[in-house]
């Protein structure tokens, strides 16, 4: 379980029970009046820091807004370090380096062999930091935040493994992002989706060397190449995106606002990738049928989703007093039983109607899966912010 | 489509907001204040002329320490101020800049409340002490609630006793809302409350709102009545009370019979408080409330929301307006009468159509 403080809203037990009781309904009412899955609306452009490899900027109407730029150099891979993955087969090869240490030569050219079949890039090759207005950044949410987009972004080393140049150079790239508003509520799916359209719209220029040399760079930017290419028929997989998902009851509600996070009974954050898509399986022979079919194909094709990681985040709601009901309430005076004493109002109380009450205990297995469920279905949730974010013109 | 991804609007639409404010100082005075899209489009190409000249529609946006005039023909008004060698006016706030005659000020684009005596405000306690509560009204300082200023249970009028101010967290506690009026002003500009009167006390049974600042032309401004009820069309007895605070926190909440800020006058005044009879003032527990009631609070939040985002202040006729607008929308619209969401574009809709336009 992961603490995430989010900021600390200060809600009357009154409003806590009002929230608690539209948001349980079926279906749910929102205070702002959207469906259980809609998002609020976003503004989105990429491409607007100039000294940037790429960037985008996301603005909900509330004006809460999040810019990311993308930079990269070229930094030198160092040769001795083991990377998490594939510990056991690089401890080995470097066993047998250092015991045929002479023999140097053969032993590079199998190791070149080995090392382009199967790229691995490292982690640290992503430098990722959060910032977010009026909050330090060492601060726990933020360090929170910033660990759960990067692990939605190295979990599946793709990225990791497009910036591999040759065996001795490899791209560093620093995401930088900035929420420049005060949070007005849970940043990370906006952060997320921020990110998301700056890694698509980074670019970096075309590599000219060949195999180990230095690396020398096409000055032109034109000819520079796009980390994660646009055309969907390659091979290549997209950044994650992180959705924040609540269930209050039976009721499951995307992109939650800070009143309704205050009243949740568990909030999960779901890290999901369009995973590369496997050779495209039309092999329609007609040439009249071809068009009309990747038209089509485009429509109807599943996307394939793939689930990166699943976080709780400790809802505030969990942190409230609960109210006090009239019958042990001494100052609402005519409602109590005469006999009624002062109670400590921090004592609890069976659950009354209207009176609110913290939930305890964690959340139904049901219930999470369902959350999961609903992100991931075809024609999911996943699925229609990907859509979405495919609408936005890079650049 | 659970996600709608707009394109940035060019830069002059933002302005709207602008031109569609309603200034309340008279503009007899030889200057246009309510500008004109044309004429605001070139202010903003031309952006260096922003030094009072000849021409009077200057909306573009200056930021404290932006030398507005240097010419001492200018007198200052809020939100600047002069230095004296070299002469300059100085914007002191970022806000549009307004001209009345000879009058340089500078419309702040947000701005905190600034309590005056007699405003009805909605606050939020931050803070127990030993004989007060301090109570967030989002102006610069924290008012305070003074114990003496509560009606107590009991329904006499009796003193303060010790064990009043041990019990002080029954009243209200920590995150409590509540609904009162400002009594008195510090120097410092902090505010004393009061809540001795039946209209004030605790809120329940509904949702609450904070706007920001006055400025930009959107907000919450003075008016005749800051509280009042609404009849949400479908039940007879569905009504929906609203509580403009002065401050712009906004309540809206089930209307209870006698009950509330919204109750008409007639209700026991300060002397007779002794003879009402239940009383909830101090109540957390919300009543039964009806789906469709939930529903239509959700849908005032939206317009006043909607009113907010686009520039249009907000009083009781707006309000009334727009709630029988939005649902006429959700009539017309074909999703449904159910469809609260008034959001994005849906929201525009609704404030063009208010204006007329």
């Amino acid at each position: 379980m992961a603490t995430a403080t989010t900021q600390h809203l200060l809600l009357s037990p009154a409003e806590l029970a009002y929230l608690h009781s539209t948001l349980s309904l079926t279906p749910p009412i929102r205070p702002d009046g959207r469906l259980a899955t809609q998002f609020r609306p976003l503004t989105a452009e990429t491409g607007i820091l100039p000294g940037t490899y790429g960037s985008a900027r996301v603005c909900f109407a509330d004006g809460t807004e999040a810019i990311v730029g993308v930079k990269a150099d070229v930094e030198k891979t160092r040769r001795t370090r083991i990377s998490p993955e594939g510990q056991n087969g690089r401890r080995q090869r470097r066993k047998r380096q250092i015991g045929d240490d002479v023999g140097g030569g053969e032993e590079e050219e199998e190791e070149e062999e080995e090392e382009e079949s199967a790229i691995v890039g490292e982690n640290d090759w992503v430098e990722m930091t959060v910032e977010i207005l009026g909050h330090r950044d060492d601060d726990n949410s933020t360090v929170f935040l910033a660990a759960m987009l990067s692990e939605a972004l190295l979990s599946d080393g793709e990225l990791t493994k497009k910036l591999w140049i040759n065996r001795r150079f490899h791209w560093k790239l620093y995401i930088d992002i900035i929420l420049i508003s005060p949070p007005l509520s849970y940043p990370l799916p906006l952060l997320s989706l921020t990110t998301h359209l700056a890694l698509l719209s980074t670019r970096l220029p075309r590599l000219k060397s060949e195999a180990d040399e230095d690396p020398m760079f096409d000055d032109d930017w034109a000819a520079s190449q796009p980390i994660y290419p646009s055309s969907r028929a390659s091979s290549s997989s997209r950044p994650p995106i992180t959705l924040l998902v609540m269930a209050i009851g039976e009721n499951i509600i995307f992109d939650p606002s800070k009143e309704e996070l205050a009243v949740a009974d568990s909030v999960l954050a779901v890290s999901v990738v369009e995973a590369a898509v496997a050779a495209t399986t039309t092999t329609t022979t007609d040439d009249g049928d071809v068009d009309v079919d990747m038209e089509d194909d485009r429509k109807t094709r599943r996307r394939n989703l793939r689930l990166l990681s699943v976080r709780t985040v400790d809802p505030p709601s969990r942190l409230t007093a609960p109210g006090v009901p009239n019958a042990v309430n001494a100052a609402a005076w005519g409602q109590a039983p005469p006999g009624a004493s002062a109670k400590d109002p921090g004592v609890e109380t069976e659950d009354v109607e209207g009176v609110w009450r913290p939930p305890r205990g964690g959340a139904k297995m049901a219930v999470l899966s369902a959350m999961v469920q609903k992100v991931l279905e075809k024609g999911g949730i996943a699925d229609e912010v990907l859509d979405g974010l495919d609408g936005v013109e890079l650049e | 489509m659970a996600i709608t991804i707009l394109k940035p609007l060019p830069p002059a639409n933002t302005q709207n907001a602008a031109t569609a404010y309603n200034s309340d100082s008279d503009s007899d005075g030889g200057v246009d204040l309510e500008g004109d899209v044309s004429m605001m489009a070139t202010a903003l190409s031309s952006k260096p002329s922003r030094h009072v000249g000849g021409k009077g529609y200057d909306q573009a946006i200056v930021t404290p320490g932006e030398i507005i005039t240097e010419d001492s023909q200018w007198m200052r008004g809020h939100g600047t101020y002069t230095t004296p060698d070299p002469y300059a006016i100085v914007a002191s706030v970022a806000g549009t800049l307004v001209k009345t005659n000879k009058l340089l000020s500078v419309r702040p684009l947000r701005a905190r409340y600034t309590p005056e005596i007699g405003d009805l405000v909605i606050g939020r306690i931050t803070e127990v002490q030993a004989r007060r509560w301090r109570v967030d009204v989002g102006a610069s300082l924290l008012a305070q609630l003074p114990l003496s200023a509560v009606n107590l249970p009991g329904g006499i009028q009796r003193r303060r006793t010790e064990t009043d101010e041990l019990q002080i967290r029954t009243f209200f506690s920590e995150g409590d809302l509540l609904v009162a009026e400002v009594q008195q002003l510090h120097n410092d500009g902090g505010a004393v409350l009061h809540t001795r009167s039946l209209k004030y006390g605790k809120l329940r049974n509904g949702l609450f709102l904070a706007v920001s600042g006055t400025g930009g032309g959107g907000g919450v401004v003075r008016a005749r009545r800051q509280a009042f009820t609404l009849d949400a069309g479908r039940a007879a007895n569905d009504k929906i009370d609203v509580v403009l605070g002065v401050n712009g926190y906004i309540w809206i909440s089930k209307h209870v019979e006698g009950e509330g800020a919204a109750a008409e006058s007639a209700g026991p005044g300060i002397t007779r408080v002794e003879e009402s009879v239940g009383l909830n003032v101090y109540s957390s527990q919300n009543d039964a409330i009806a789906p469709e009631t939930m529903r239509e609070i959700a849908r005032v939040r939206g317009v006043v929301e909607a009113l907010v985002q686009h520039g249009t202040r907000v009083d009781e006729d707006t309000v009334t307006r727009g709630y029988n607008e939005a649902v006429e929308m959700a009539r017309g619209d074909g999703d449904g009468p159910d469809t609260l969401y008034l959001g994005g574009e849906r929201g525009k809709r609704l404030v063009d159509a208010l204006k007329g336009r």
